[in-house]
């Protein structure tokens, strides 16, 4: 053993770095990062030590050359598996196009709080998307190089507009006969519509529900208002046919946190494990449409949510102690970039940025927008992100359009200020639709940035409870499989 | 004023009241120990909590923080950006001592995606 160890013992000044990166946790601890996100915690002399070349502490230096921190001189192996790792979390990149989002109609018979989307009343059928157009988008969804094809009907509420979903389904389905790529398909529903032939329909389809559920039904019913105010009993209803009809895995739900929710993360958890959901996103209000009002539901900081998520979080954790299953979905994406090589691909947590390349916006007149929350701004008069129209625009008009280079070349955060040098880059992404909307420029100044604040803020959180806490290391690590 | 010694940030003084009404506050800091990237991105990482001036002044840099808010305390101030500092030197040279290693990784992950021999293909 000692004869090993005196083997590989590093002298001083006897490694050299790796590119690295680091943040500071807290005072007694230091989180260092490579360039795929590998991390070691060290304390704040350690690292000036290992910078310095003076550590000698070689249970150390095995830690930081088993990450990928250090290296031998002359030693090849480490960029050759970096190398590797990193072309593995980029492969997404030539496969773009996975998601393509149909807005079948902008009508709707809710009138949310904080919608995002100009809705409009139930009976006006222009705000309905052709047959023409349904066929033009479809053509263009399957230009993409993607193997994997999902198609996600949205609105307004998509139910309202169910023939053309059940005729998109069956002319994908035809048109993929040529392409034989695998095809997927998600109603974005708020359930009230629900009924049997919806039903057979998706069972026959094999077609993923995906419901709004903001908590119990007192917050639900006064962020999301229908006539009847009963969105929370058919919301749960439908759930519960999903369920039953298509199994349990076939309906998942969204909530969305308003100030109302602040003070209520253990009840809304609570409810969805009622309802035997096993996840939870706990999403904070999104900067656009309606939400932006007096009245919507935004009036909290990035601060104030990140204790709403802290909250939420344990309460996951105690369910999960108490062998009830449940997952917090956006630290489930963090942690496959934590601890995997594997990108999730999830549009807001990608460099470059998941615009366009991740998903594609075909909204009901034929508009081609580069991600859902640049259709909502140009619903509020800003077409930044209006890539094309499917009318007149080629495929190759759309993906090579300044309207989305720009944005991209301009957001990569392996060269943007800041976030270059920020050792959570690997977990983080460019969110150029955010920035445009909430500082005018694509890469935005991140220090003063909310979504820097508040991704920071989860990335530390979930950094302290892995060193601190082992059970919760270990459902993370399950998480990210 | 003078920095005290050869640690990046030296001495400090309170010169006056900015905008927000607090105190404003000078640090100087040696130019032969602390470099100017390392300042601006330090400037630019502590814009939330105050504005940073960065004036040459004989072998000092010299640099006026404006707080934004006028509950900061100075002492509170100067420990932000002095560890601010601290920590973009430290990143700097570690940025400069790997550089090439980076360098190394990146063209090693895209020589081998294919993408260079379609455009060797399409050129020919």
């Amino acid at each position: 053993m000692k004869l090993e160890r005196a083997a590989t013992a590093l002298p001083r000044h006897g490694w050299q770095l790796l590119p690295l990166r680091f943040h500071r946790i807290d005072a007694d601890s230091v989180v260092l990062t490579n360039l795929v996100g590998e991390h070691v915690f060290v304390t704040p002399d350690e690292l000036s030590a290992v910078v310095d070349g003076t550590c000698t502490d070689q249970e150390l230096l095995a830690r930081l050359r088993a990450a990928h921190l250090i290296q031998v001189p002359g030693e090849t192996l480490p960029a050759e598996l970096l190398a590797i790792k990193l072309r593995t979390r980029m492969r997404r990149l030539p496969d773009s196009t996975g998601l393509h989002i149909f807005v079948v109609t902008l009508r709707c018979e809710h009138t949310c709080r904080y919608c995002q989307v100009s809705r409009q009343s139930a009976a006006k059928n222009e705000f309905d998307m052709t047959e023409q157009t349904a066929r033009r988008a479809l053509e263009l969804a399957f230009r993409s190089p993607s193997p994997h094809l999902k198609i996600e009907f949205q609105g307004g509420e998509p139910l309202l507009n169910f023939p053309l979903v059940r005729w998109i389904t069956a002319e994908a389905n035809r048109m993929n006969e040529e392409h034989g790529k695998e095809l997927a398909f998600v109603i974005a529903t708020n359930l009230a519509l629900l009924d049997e032939e919806i039903l057979g329909f998706c069972a026959e389809e094999q077609i993923h529900i995906s419901t709004s559920l903001d908590g119990p039904q007192d917050l639900h019913n006064g962020n999301r208002r229908r006539p009847g105010r009963d969105s929370w009993q058919q919301a749960v209803a439908g759930i519960r046919r999903v369920q039953e009809r298509l199994g349990k895995d076939r309906v998942s739900a969204l909530m969305t946190t308003t100030e109302a929710s602040l003070d209520r993360a253990a009840e809304i958890i609570d409810t969805y494990a009622e309802l035997g959901l096993r996840g939870v996103f706990l999403r904070p209000i999104s900067p656009y449409g309606f939400a932006l009002r007096g009245r919507g539901g935004a009036n909290y900081d990035v601060d104030r949510w990140l204790e709403f998520y802290a909250a939420g979080l344990d309460q996951i954790v105690e369910l999960n102690r108490q062998g009830v299953p449940m997952v917090e979905m956006y630290a489930s994406i963090i942690a496959k970039k934590m601890l995997t090589n594997a990108d999730p691909g999830y549009v807001d947590l990608t460099s470059p940025a998941g615009i366009g390349i991740g998903a594609l916006v075909y909204n009901y007149d034929g508009d081609i927008y580069a991600s859902d929350e640049g259709r909502m701004l140009a619903e509020m008069g800003d077409r930044t992100f209006r890539l094309g129209t499917v009318h007149d625009s080629s495929y190759a008009d759309i993906m090579l359009s300044d309207a989305l280079l720009n944005p991209l070349t301009e957001s990569i955060t392996l060269s943007a200020p800041m976030c270059a040098t920020c050792a959570f880059e690997p977990y983080c992404g460019a969110d150029p639709v955010f920035h445009h909307a909430t500082m005018g420029d694509f890469t935005g100044h991140k220090a003063l940035s909310a979504f820097c604040r508040r991704n920071m803020g989860v990335f530390t959180l979930l950094l302290r409870k892995m060193r601190d806490d082992r059970y919760f290391r270990d459902l993370l690590w399950r998480w990210a499989q | 004023m003078s920095p005290a010694g050869g640690a990046p940030g030296g001495g400090a003084e309170a010169t006056g009241a900015g905008p927000t009404g607090a105190a404003e506050i000078t640090l100087a800091f040696d130019q032969a120990t602390v470099n100017l990237d390392a300042l601006q991105r330090s400037a630019y990482a502590v814009a939330a909590e105050m504005t940073v001036d960065i004036r040459v002044t004989g072998a000092d840099y010299v640099c006026t923080l404006f707080p934004r808010r006028q509950d900061i305390a100075g002492d509170e101030l100067r420990h932000r950006f002095r560890a601010e500092v601290n920590d973009q030197i430290l990143r700097v040279r570690i940025a400069k001592e790997t550089e090439p290693l980076r360098n190394l990784v990146f063209a090693l992950a895209f020589s081998q995606t294919g993408l260079v021999e379609v455009e060797a293909e399409g050129s020919a």
